[in-house]
């Protein structure tokens, strides 16, 4: 814990702010001091976690009566207002664990989603690309009869999620609620004291915000509001986390994740029991990380393609046929086979005849001498224009979330890689921490910006944030070893072993899911 | 273990200048070693990780035993419902730097500009008035109340007093006929002429001197004269038995890093048990009963009809914090309550 004296004094400033900021100071000294608001929450960042926090808040009755507040740098109504058509999926999909849904599910939002874009899945086959050592789960065999099919996760759009979270936060009245949308912060400092008997804000942070540079009103002046708890949902470069002086650390992957929206063929034979649905993946250590295929509705699916920078940036600009082919590929052939056709010469035109394709003649080719594995997901027919996109892969962990009157959410506070689909499950199991503590602290008389209160919250996710980010980090140094050597050996060896354990899968399911 | 030295400080001295009936006017019933000893740990009292950062853990207890007294018995009468739904007034004996009276008065609702009915809140607290001996404790409490910005609000409007008085000066006072007149916390009168709903004194009992003159009965019968009908008075202290000594005068005493209390905090033999202290709540009321009566006869049992006694024993589990243990209420911290008969 830092001690107060020393970093909450020290004030945060935008670098884009840095210059600008003291100009205005200067001008801002001629005029009165714009009079303070006081919350109880100011939330910077109205991502899925900063709108689930909020949302929580406003469920709860402890917790209603606050005064909160959300900053957003984006345009919020963008958001209100989305839209796709039944056949059209977002690209940027998360898989929600039975948890996470229940969590939803209590704060008022699962019903305002649209269900009918989310799709469940029942079955996980996971295999080694390398040594072909496979591992499967199937949550409906575990179902018992009188309950609906157990599931491992939910694909549900985020945009799906923001817009749900934001009509549920609409729906609870805008008594003590303001969100400023299209928004940036500009400045994080310390109050102070106004009239000599009045409240001492010196140890509370006082964000000054101003209209975003694309906003309409950009020319008002910033409008000042205090904090008695300011939560950073922010992001990777949280700059609430910044000016609360909290260290991270973490490295980079060097990998990107590449994403699209794809349409796959009838599984063949039909799914038993009807309607199930199953997430495929295979780690391909010889390509940089695994490749994962999830179910969307209607023989839709989501693709999540971990893989080096250089791969990455082949796959965006390979022709629709040619990158459908090369999802198939990675599927089935093996490493050196893809190896290979990731150094194909591309087309200099478009191929005006996909036949002609040279990637999906040699796949062809090449299948033909491939012996074939069980558990393949079906073919990808198509892919959705314009969603192949790619990010980069980080591995980030805060040394701790809370500060005095400042409590780190999601994403600044930790960034894991997505080949567990855990990211935002991780999130939401802090805005459900966070949200339990304040009620708590609310009910019994507690500051909700107090140390005390606060490392309630920290104490309960640091650790288990901690396990299932270096999960992912031994996974994916684990499947980036090459060949068939020692550690190859191992890995198979414990993919066997827990497959042929029933107890031990169950165990992991149910672990995976609580978290 | 749950005390610390502030709170022993707090009591003796409290005990000491109402003796001698002198303390409000000068420090001169203060010795200047306790007043240098308050001094350096003013700066202390609400570090969370300080000396007092076991009590601090106790304090959300407090209000859980204070809820399942208010659950089993609320203080006002049930004919006369108010429309307001959060109506009690609370006293807090012996406040020290303000641990609780200051998480209690952030329960007080704001006034509602829309004057509608609010909704009942977990202690249905209305006003609290805190009282310590030990002027640096009251101004250090006074100070740390001010960086909040609601409780500062009540400070304001005197829904929230801190008043440097003892027990006795509120005893020796006429009861306030109105008790709004003194709105605005400046004065110094503090008793009510219908009574407080709820009278706190944690960590008070075990420090008082049983072979002085003022014994903890009488102090159990000033505050119990101060109660409404219905009222509860509600505390916490340690119990006299052989693992209380053990973890009280051993382990918590012990150096760093194992003790978590100054050494000389806690005097094992001045420990009340839950038996002890419900016969002196007995005693307590009926002498209460004759001074409130001002008969020649005393009062028997009668005086007794309606009291309800309450007992539950809280243990500390290093790393994970206070939780309540049903039974352990003979080993050692426990809280107790006494309601008066209506």
């Amino acid at each position: 814990m830092r001690p107060i004296s020393t970093s909450a004094l020290r004030p945060y400033v935008c670098p884009s702010c840095r210059f600008a900021g003291s100009l205005n100071r200067r001008e801002l000294g001629s005029k009165p001091a714009p009079v303070t608001d006081i919350y109880d929450v100011v939330c910077v960042g109205g991502g899925p976690a900063g709108l689930a926090l909020l949302a929580a808040l406003r469920a709860s009755p402890a917790t209603s009566k606050l005064k909160v507040a959300l900053v957003e740098s984006q345009d919020l109504d963008k958001a209100r207002s989305w839209k796709l058509d039944p056949q059209h999926f977002s690209n940027r999909v998360s898989s929600l664990t039975p948890s996470s849904v229940s969590f939803l599910q209590k704060i008022g939002t699962w019903e305002r989603l649209d269900v009918s874009r989310t799709q469940p899945y029942q079955g996980m086959e996971v295999w080694d690309g390398e040594t072909g050592s496979k591992i499967s789960f199937d949550r409906s065999m575990e179902t018992s009869p009188f309950e609906d099919l157990r599931t491992v996760a939910t694909m549900t759009e985020n945009a799906n999620l923001v817009q749900a979270l934001l009509s549920r936060i609409a729906a609870s009245g805008d008594e003590n609620l303001s969100i400023f949308s299209n928004t940036t912060v500009s400045s994080i400092e310390n109050g102070g004291t106004d009239e000599p008997d009045g409240p001492d804000l010196s140890a509370w942070p006082v964000l000054s915000i101003v209209p975003a540079a694309n906003a309409p009103q950009s020319s008002a002046s910033p409008v000042k509001i205090a904090a008695r708890l300011l939560v950073g949902a922010d992001g990777i470069n949280s700059p609430v986390r910044r000016y609360a002086d909290i260290a991270t650390e973490g490295w980079d992957y060097q990998r990107h994740g590449v994403v699209a929206t794809l349409s796959l063929a009838d599984q063949i034979p039909a799914p038993f029991p009807i309607g199930t649905r199953t997430a495929y993946q295979r780690f391909l250590p010889s390509l940089g990380g695994p490749i994962a295929l999830l179910p969307l509705p209607d023989n839709h699916a989501t693709l999540v393609w971990s893989t080096t920078v250089e791969n990455a940036a082949y796959l965006k600009s390979l022709s629709p046929g040619a990158f459908v082919t090369m999802v198939n590929a990675a599927f089935r052939l093996s490493m050196s086979d893809l190896k290979y056709m990731m150094h194909m010469e591309r087309p200099s035109t478009p191929a005006a005849d996909v036949n002609e394709d040279p990637h999906e003649s040699e796949l062809t080719w090449r299948l033909q001498h491939t012996p074939p594995v069980p558990q393949l997901p079906p073919m990808v027919t198509g892919v959705q224009e314009g969603s192949v996109a790619s990010f980069p892969l980080r591995f980030r962990h805060a040394s701790t979330y809370i500060s005095p009157r400042v409590a780190l959410v999601g994403d600044a506070a930790h960034v894991i890689h997505p080949l567990a689909g855990q990211g935002l499950n991780l999130g939401i199991g802090d805005v459900a921490s966070l949200s339990s503590t304040i009620e708590y602290a609310v009910d019994h008389g507690m500051d909700i910006g107090d140390t005390l209160t606060l490392e309630r919250y920290t104490a309960d996710r640091w650790a288990t944030n901690a396990k299932i980010g270096g999960t992912c980090d031994i996974l994916h140094k684990l499947y980036n070893v090459r060949g068939q050597g020692p550690v190859a050996w191992g890995r198979s060896l414990g993919f066997e072993i827990i497959d042929r354990l029933p107890f031990v899968k169950g165990f992991l399911m149910r672990n995976a899911d609580s978290s | 273990m749950a005390s610390i030295r502030p709170t022993v400080r707090t009591a003796s001295l409290l005990l000491r200048s109402s003796a001698r009936r002198s303390h409000s006017t000068s420090a001169s019933s203060v010795s200047a070693s306790e007043v240098s000893h308050f001094s350096s740990l003013a700066s202390s009292w609400w570090d969370p990780t300080g000396p007092s950062r076991v009590l601090h853990l106790m304090n959300p207890l407090r209000h859980d035993f204070i809820a399942s007294c208010l659950f089993d018995g609320a203080p006002e009468s049930t004919l006369k419902r108010e429309s307001n739904p959060n109506p009690l007034h609370y006293l807090d004996v012996g406040c020290g730097g303000g641990i609780f009276a200051e998480s209690l008065a952030r329960t007080i609702p704001l006034p509602d500009p829309g004057a509608q009915p609010g909704t009942e809140t977990v202690t249905r607290a209305a006003s609290i008035t805190a009282i310590d001996p030990t002027p640096t404790l009251v101004q250090i409490a006074r100070d740390h109340a001010r960086k909040d910005p609601k409780v500062s609000a009540h400070l304001q409007s005197g829904r929230f007093r801190y008043v440097n008085c003892t027990l006795e000066d509120v005893i020796a006072e006429a009861p306030a006929t109105e008790s709004s007149s003194d709105v605005g916390g400046k004065g110094k009168m503090v008793r009510r002429e219908d009574g407080f709903d709820v009278i706190t004194l944690f960590e008070v009992l075990e420090h008082i001197d049983t072979n002085a003159s003022r014994s903890p009965l009488s102090f159990l019968t000033d505050c119990l004269r101060l109660l409404k009908p219905g009222g509860w008075l509600v505390g916490s202290t340690i119990a006299r038995t052989w693992p209380s000594f053990l973890i009280n005068q051993v382990i918590a005493e012990a150096p760093w890093p194992v003790g978590v209390v100054p050494k000389g905090t806690h005097e094992w033999r001045k420990f009340v048990n839950p038996d002890e202290l419900e016969s002196w709540a007995r005693e307590g009321l009926m002498r209460c009963s004759d001074l409130e009566q001002g008969s020649v006869m005393r009062s028997g049992s009668g005086a007794l009809r309606g009291m309800r006694w309450k007992c539950a024993g809280v243990v500390y589990f290093p790393g994970l914090g206070w939780n309540f243990v049903p039974g352990s209420d003979c080993w050692g911290n426990y809280f107790w309550a006494i309601r008066k008969g209506v």
